[in-house]
């Protein structure tokens, strides 16, 4: 009886292990067997140094996001950076960073690049958008800096602490 | 709990039990890539592991549910659900616990990277786990079934 369960495991286990990667061979959105997805969280040590950082490409073609320390983010504000908040709009309602614009990623990620330029038409492509959401545990602040770089956006920055770390430090916010 | 035993009854069970499943695998098959980050976001699972068990599980849930519904290997195949449903609320409960801003890429994958109700989503695996387990216990082995008649 207990073989017999056993047999069937081993039966339903092999049949969804083949399926899963032949299926994942043929597919055309097929995903690499082994990823890195430390490098996301990964801050820029490059970014602080007083030299402009080499900027490095993606395979897609686009440049690479930059996740940057706190104290550049500081200064790109201090600078008059653009800041991009990529949380719902209820959340971006509760407070944000001072003068930051919301482009909630949920919506964003489905335009078309076309009406995404449209968005973002008022920005400089070649100059520093810091995009950053809740704090570090929220992935959109990421999400929204590739989308935007895909759009063709040269100078996106990461700011992985979020609203919470500046908030925290006391940083201008705002209603 | 005579009706427990009932095979209509049973046979609702493992509709609904399967039916949910192939319902939930769908959105996964047709955009691994998004499971697999969704995955990610739990901060469960070592890096390695994440796309292999984005692109198998998919098709375990497919699979114990097909066979679920069609009545094959019913035993190994509750058992599998019982298993993949504690290794969903075991997840959830410490996504929530940890107050992750997670989507729980159970459902539909359009939600990533977004608040889900991850508590709802808890006591449905719940009440999923009770009905496979009532289908597992109750599909007993066709030898042990003969003998009790």
């Amino acid at each position: 009886m207990k073989r017999s369960l056993l047999k069937e495991i081993i039966i339903i286990v092999s049949v969804s292990v083949f399926l899963g990667f032949t299926m994942n061979i043929i597919s055309p959105n097929k995903i690499p067997l082994i990823q890195d997805y430390s490098s996301r969280h990964q801050i820029d040590s490059a970014s602080s140094d007083k030299q402009k950082p080499v900027r490095q490409f993606t395979k897609e073609g686009f440049v690479k996001p930059v996740n940057v320390k706190i104290q550049d983010v500081k200064k790109m504000f201090d600078e008059g950076a653009v800041f991009i908040d990529g949380r719902p709009p209820e959340e971006f309602a509760t407070g944000h960073i001072k003068g930051a614009i919301n482009i909630p990623y949920k919506e964003f990620k489905d335009k078309t690049v076309e009406q995404k330029l449209e968005i973002l038409k008022a920005y400089d492509k070649e100059k520093p958008i810091v995009s950053y959401c809740g704090g570090t545990e929220c992935e959109i602040s990421i999400d929204n800096a590739y989308e935007m770089a895909k759009a063709g956006y040269n100078e996106l920055k990461i700011y992985l602490g979020g609203y919470k770390e500046w908030n925290e430090l006391g940083y201008p916010t705002e209603k | 709990m005579n009706f427990l035993s009932n095979k209509y009854f049973l046979l609702i069970l493992r509709l609904i039990v399967g039916g949910t499943f192939i319902y939930a695998c769908a959105g996964k098959l047709l955009n691994q890539e998004l499971f697999a980050r969704a995955i990610y976001n739990y901060k469960f699972l070592p890096d390695v592991f994440i796309n292999i068990f984005a692109i198998v599980m998919p098709y375990l849930e497919l699979v114990t549910a097909v066979f679920l519904i069609l009545g094959i290997f019913k035993r190994g195949s509750s058992l599998l659900i019982i298993v993949m449903l504690i290794v969903f609320i075991v997840s959830l409960t410490q996504a929530y616990a940890r107050g992750l801003d997670i989507s729980c890429g159970c459902f539909s994958l359009e939600t990533v990277s977004e608040k889900s109700d991850i508590l709802l989503r808890i006591v449905e695996d719940i009440f999923l786990l009770g009905a496979t387990f009532i289908i597992f216990i109750k599909s007993k082995p066709i030898i042990k079934q003969e003998i009790q008649q």
